[in-house]
């Protein structure tokens, strides 16, 4: 599904992201990235969704070389990507529906196809009867739960999570995390970026640590007190 | 896990595999077409006051060319009238007889240049005067008839401008018979060079005014991208191409010029219809019928469609200049 190859990133003035990072997240598999701020983990998610270009080395993503892919080719690739962000990135002049069917829409499905996929993705999270809300009524957890159907809805083989509990309580940070267990048992593979140790540990997935860049451990993680 | 083959299914070599076939593609572009269009009209009543605004400058902006068009437009008739209207007189020697009148009149009639030639002799040009002075008792004092014979010639169209009297002019001066050619074309002239400039005006502020039209739109536009720039950089995120973020600009850019465009239309309209009357009262003074002649259905479409097609390429400027360079952080 993703594979890293010695990939580099450094950014104007030598400051180097990621060094010589290697790793395989096979597909149906589900994995934590973590590592403190500015370790590197935002920039590796962004080096995937193509939001930055790797300095050096492979990226291969569904079987495509992303490394130099062409610009115009960018939009399709992240069709196959679920992408759920910290701050949401949720369409605030739009309703809950609209935001949820958004990537349907891109993509040309008719308006039907799109309300009863819609409906549907917002009856996965837990969110039925919320599809005609503004998200600005909505609480953080119901707004990550917003962002999260949004990122599920074209059935995408990969998700993509950047700090999906950062700002949600512990209840809530795992009921979130359980919904990425569901959906990873569907056949989707999941990484998450997350430096909640304590939630890692819990969940006892695949984790690679990142450290000033570098790859520095790559297996599961146990718990501190157990 | 029966849903993993369906994920299988958009792995591929290619990232442009998409789940919608060719067909459902092809629909989808022209539906969303159709939505689009539709939803950046309705985009544009969101902030009616600053929309309302926009529209009134650029429909003030385009009138102004489109009020001086028709004004040219009919200026233009008007000169055209005068110019048709009018004649050479040629004034012949005292001397010359009837016959040899006659003769002139057989060759000038022949000239390409000359429409029709009429002849008025010493006899009925004393008449005409005694008839129009009121001196007709003093003027039967006199021992001759003092006024020569004339000859009113009217030009042939293609002789009745300014360059093609002249030269009609030039030729008749050198018949031997003819004492005197009259044709008063300077007045033509002047009135001629005075268009000629105000048509150079009004092209440069035509065009300043457009350019005006395309930067009021470009801003516009440039500024709903940059109030929209986070919607975009999610919209990128999920995949969405340039050309379907920029459509609603695009859209909105043209609705602008169409709703200026006939904004303006109406106000050319206006203000003619209000000019007509004062424009009627004068030319009766020089007892000249004339009706203002408004903007003939073809104008007003072209003006119209330029407004829009300014619209367009006005918001494709700042869509091309900001928006594309939009990038998700």
């Amino acid at each position: 599904m993703i594979l890293f190859e010695e990939v580099s990133k450094i950014y104007a003035g030598n400051y180097a992201a990621l060094k010589q990072v290697d790793f395989h997240l096979k597909q149906g598999e589900m994995a934590f990235l973590t590592g403190h701020s500015g370790s590197g983990k935002s920039t590796l998610l962004k080096l995937i969704s193509l939001m930055e270009r790797p300095t050096t080395g492979r990226i291969v993503l569904n079987g495509n070389d992303i490394s130099n892919i062409k610009g115009n080719d960018i939009p399709y690739l992240r069709r196959h990507i679920g992408m759920i962000f910290q701050d949401h990135r949720l369409l605030m002049n739009r309703s809950v529906l609209e935001n949820v069917g958004l990537p349907l829409l891109i993509e040309g499905y008719s308006r039907y196809e799109i309300k009863r996929r819609s409906l549907a993705a917002l009856d996965k999270v837990g969110l039925s009867g919320k599809e005609d809300y503004a998200p600005i009524h909505l609480s953080g957890g119901e707004q990550q739960r917003v962002g999260i159907a949004r990122a599920i809805i074209n059935q995408p083989p990969l998700l993509l999570a950047d700090e999906p509990t950062g700002n949600l309580d512990p209840k809530l940070s795992l009921e979130i995390l359980s919904l990425f267990e569901s959906l990873n048992e569907f056949g989707m593979s999941v990484l998450i970026a997350t430096h909640d140790l304590g939630l890692i540990a819990k969940m006892r997935y695949r984790t690679l640590t990142l450290k000033d860049g570098a790859m520095i451990n790559d297996g599961l993680m146990r718990e501190r007190n157990g | 896990m029966a849903n993993q083959t369906d994920y299988k299914k958009v792995l591929s070599s290619s990232p442009r595999i998409t789940k919608v076939s060719f067909f459902g593609r092809v629909g989808a572009v022209i539906r969303q077409h159709f939505q689009q269009i539709f939803s950046s009209f309705t985009e544009l009543w969101k902030t009616p006051f600053a929309t309302l605004m926009t529209i009134l400058v650029l429909g003030v902006a385009l009138s102004l060319p489109s009020v001086f068009h028709v004004l040219y437009k009919n200026a233009e008739r008007v000169s055209a009238q005068w110019d048709s209207a009018s004649e050479i007189s040629l004034f012949l020697k005292k001397d010359i007889s009837e016959p040899r009148v006659q003769v002139l009149i057989n060759k000038l009639s022949m000239y390409d240049d000359i429409d029709s030639v009429t002849y008025i002799s010493r006899h009925q040009a004393l008449e005409e005067f005694k008839e129009m002075s009121g001196f007709s008792k003093a003027l039967n004092y006199l021992d001759e008839n003092p006024l020569p014979a004339v000859l009113v010639v009217t030009p042939a169209k293609q002789a009745m401008n300014t360059a093609g009297s002249k030269l009609l002019v030039a030729k008749l001066k050198r018949e031997q018979d003819i004492d005197l050619v009259r044709v008063d074309v300077d007045w033509i002239e002047k009135l001629q060079a005075i268009l000629s400039l105000v048509v150079d005006i009004v092209i440069g502020i035509a065009i300043l005014l457009l350019l005006s039209v395309l930067l009021i739109v470009s801003n516009t536009i440039r500024l709903n991208i940059l109030n929209q720039r986070p919607e975009i950089e999610v919209m990128k995120l999920v995949g969405a191409t340039n050309s379907f973020i920029q459509r609603p600009f695009l859209y909105v850019g043209a609705w602008y010029g169409l709703l200026g465009g006939t904004i303006a239309w109406f106000l050319t309209f206006s203000l003619v219809q209000w000019l007509q009357s004062g424009v009627m009262d004068l030319m009766g003074l020089y007892q000249v019928q004339f009706q203002i002649s408004l903007m003939s259905f073809a104008e007003s479409a072209i003006m119209i469609a330029v407004a829009t097609f300014l619209g367009f390429i006005a918001s494709y400027i700042s869509v091309k200049q900001y928006l594309v360079r939009i990038e998700p952080k």
